[in-house]
């Protein structure tokens, strides 16, 4: 989880500023901070609109990349600093970086009971339509006695206040995860094909659409290959190994990254006999250039990535065109994410299931009959439901499609 | 005659707070002197080691101390005041202390059809704040929403009934300030205070 954090302060030495950057310290592992800067900001005044500038620009960027907001305010005289309100402002006015973003308020104040007024002024800005944040709801955090309360290396000494300061953490974690997912179950529209938003594995200054997408992107990298052993989560294999391990793995596997780039397949077979064919030359491609025109498909693979990325489902699974007796071809596409959750792009295979049906027939002396209460429609042959709830129409493949005609 | 200190909340060239103070001005002028102060050549509030106010925020103090009143007239940014003028009553109580027991009359004009209502219960707050500690004139509000629309050509109030309330309102606050004057025996005492008081002592 990627969150910013803003220091309601302008001021040389602030402990608003202390305060955030201990929460970022210890967040470590759960969530990664980044502490922004407030001080070049210009005073907002509708007649010089320096939405445009650079250091605003700056700032709306960082909050809409982040998938949280920690804004830790000081208190002026019963409500936020004017430092703070004044940035808002900007970032309320020509542009909405707060708008649907899941924000916690912290408050360090000299006094035991500070800042609390300034924490609930603060509440009503953001809800303010302009703003739009989505304000974790209660669990505030008000840090009193502030002047004793870091030790020399800006750590809290308090043990008590740095556990709810966690449990408030983790709370507010939870808290942008749901709002975003909320948030994020955007239109299938938005998924951009075309792969330009990049990721933080995205590989930069190399075409994606270059036929020799790999060989350079792995340089600019400088990828290890051969026997050179890599560390996964349950063994140690080289490189070499992984090669051997994925190439004999008889189904047809493709890992499409968060950001809608075609980054691998298991090249075990020859492109004309693969069931969803792939070429190496497309390695690399976004999916857009993999699906050529083709309103259709596209419109459905973005309804497949849609659901994949929201959440809504985990595996989208259907068969393929052209099936017959002897065959019956499934792609599935499945979800991946990190540890945290966070969506990190498809995995999809495709099996054709009838030589295992076959072999079980076989094995266990049965042959198929066909069932009078079958209530499916016997030429497309699999179950509707898995794929029902993104309108599939059986015929299509979602990301092999046009590569196939 | 009450000589009264009008504050433009708003930064803006063409304000429609400004407006309507000037509307105050004029529809009031054999009633109070009124004289309106400017906030938007004022710095944005920072705090230094040495206290430094600028000499604009100087001069205001000296206009506010002398007058019999202020009447301040607030947009809504966000649900709140503009940090425009938040930025200056932080200079306005930075050391100094000119609107300590001044009554304080709290008006505002918004586009929206509230008239900066929240701003102005947010207003309330912080004049009362220890190193503002205003009078602020009990349950008056005036909200003058859509105002863009508000004023004909000759800058006054189109709405009647507006203008009925406005002067009631400003009847009740000359009232206000001369019962303050009389409700002054502690004001030493509390200017002491206010300047005594520090956030930075335990
Ligand atoms: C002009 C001014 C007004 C203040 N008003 C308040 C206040 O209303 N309530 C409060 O708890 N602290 C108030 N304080 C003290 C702040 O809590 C303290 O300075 C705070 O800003 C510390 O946070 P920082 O180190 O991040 O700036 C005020 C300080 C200043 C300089
Ligand atoms: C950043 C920003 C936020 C605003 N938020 C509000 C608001 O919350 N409520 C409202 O009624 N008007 C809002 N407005 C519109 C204001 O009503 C209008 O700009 C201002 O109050 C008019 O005052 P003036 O004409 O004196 O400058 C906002 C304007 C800006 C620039």
């Amino acid at each position: 989880m990627k969150l910013v954090g803003i220091a309601g302060s302008i001021a040389d030495q602030s402990y608003n500023r202390t305060l955030l950057k201990f929460i970022a310290k210890h967040s470590q592992g759960i969530a990664d901070i980044e502490v922004l800067d407030i001080n070049a900001v210009p005073m907002f005044s509708q007649d010089d609109d320096q939405t445009n500038s650079e250091v605003i620009q700056n700032l709306s960027k960082k909050i809409s990349d982040a998938d949280g907001v920690i804004i830790a305010t000081p208190e002026h005289n019963h409500t936020v600093p004017a430092a703070l309100k004044n940035v808002i402002e900007w970032l309320s006015y020509e542009i909405h970086p707060f708008d649907g973003k899941p924000v916690m308020i912290v408050g360090a104040s000299y006094h035991t009971q500070g800042s609390s007024r300034a924490q609930l002024h603060l509440r009503q800005i953001l809800e303010a339509p302009g703003v739009n944040a989505i304000v974790l709801p209660g669990n505030e955090f008000l840090l009193g006695d502030v002047k004793t309360a870091f030790d020399e290396n800006g750590d809290l000494k308090d043990k008590r206040t740095v556990n709810f300061l966690q449990t408030t953490l983790q709370k507010f974690i939870k808290f942008a995860k749901v709002i975003n997912m909320i948030d994020k179950t955007s239109d299938y529209e938005d998924e951009d094909l075309s792969a330009s938003n990049k990721t933080d594995t995205t590989v930069e200054g190399v075409d994606m659409n270059d036929e020799n997408w790999l060989d350079k992107a792995a340089k600019k990298v400088n990828a290890v290959e051969g026997d050179t052993y890599v560390k996964l989560d349950s063994g140690l294999l080289t490189v070499n190994q992984i090669n051997y391990l994925l190439k004999t793995t008889p189904i047809e596997l493709t890992y499409v990254d968060e950001n809608n780039q075609f980054i691998y397949y298991n090249r075990f077979l020859p492109t004309d006999k693969m069931l969803a064919k792939r070429t190496p030359a497309q390695v690399g491609d976004s999916l857009e250039a993999v699906h050529p025109g083709k309103e259709r498909v596209i419109k459905h693979v973005k309804q497949v990535l849609n659901t994949l990325r929201n959440g809504e489902t985990d595996l989208v699974s259907m068969p393929v065109p052209g099936n017959d007796a002897d065959h019956h071809v499934m792609h599935y596409y499945k979800a991946m994410h990190d540890e945290e959750g966070n969506y990190k792009g498809v995995n999809e295979w495709a099996i054709d299931l009838k030589p295992i049906v076959n072999e079980y027939l076989k094995a266990t002396g049965q042959k198929l009959v066909p069932d009078p209460d079958n209530k499916i429609d016997a030429t497309s042959g699999a179950s509707k439901k898995p794929t029902e709830a993104v309108e599939t129409k059986p015929e299509v493949d979602a990301t092999s499609g046009a590569s196939e005609h | 005659m009450n000589k009264f200190i009008a504050i433009v909340g708003s930064n803006s060239k063409k304000s429609t707070n400004r407006e309507f103070l000037q509307y105050m001005q004029s529809h009031f002028q054999n009633q109070a002197e009124i004289e309106l102060v400017e906030i938007k050549d004022l710095p944005l509030y920072k705090k230094s080691a040495d206290k430094y106010v600028p000499e604009l925020a100087l001069d205001i103090a000296k206009r506010i101390e002398a007058a019999d009143g202020v009447i301040i007239a607030t947009p809504e940014y966000d649900h709140s005041i503009p940090a425009a003028l938040s930025s200056a009553l932080a200079w306005l109580s930075y050391g100094i202390h000119p609107f300590v027991d001044k009554p304080v009359m709290i008006t505002g004009a918004s586009y929206g059809s509230l008239g900066s209502s929240r701003a102005q219960a947010q207003l309330r707050q912080i004049l009362d704040s220890p190193e503002i500690k205003a009078r602020i004139m009990p349950s008056s509000e005036f909200l003058l929403g859509h105002s863009l629309q508000a004023f004909d050509e000759n800058g006054d109030l189109k709405d009647k009934q507006l203008i009925t309330q406005l002067d009631g309102l400003f009847k009740d606050f000359l009232q206000f300030v001369n019962i303050s004057k009389q409700l002054n025996n502690a004001n030493v005492v509390n200017k002491q205070k206010a300047a005594e008081f520090s956030w930075d002592k335990d």
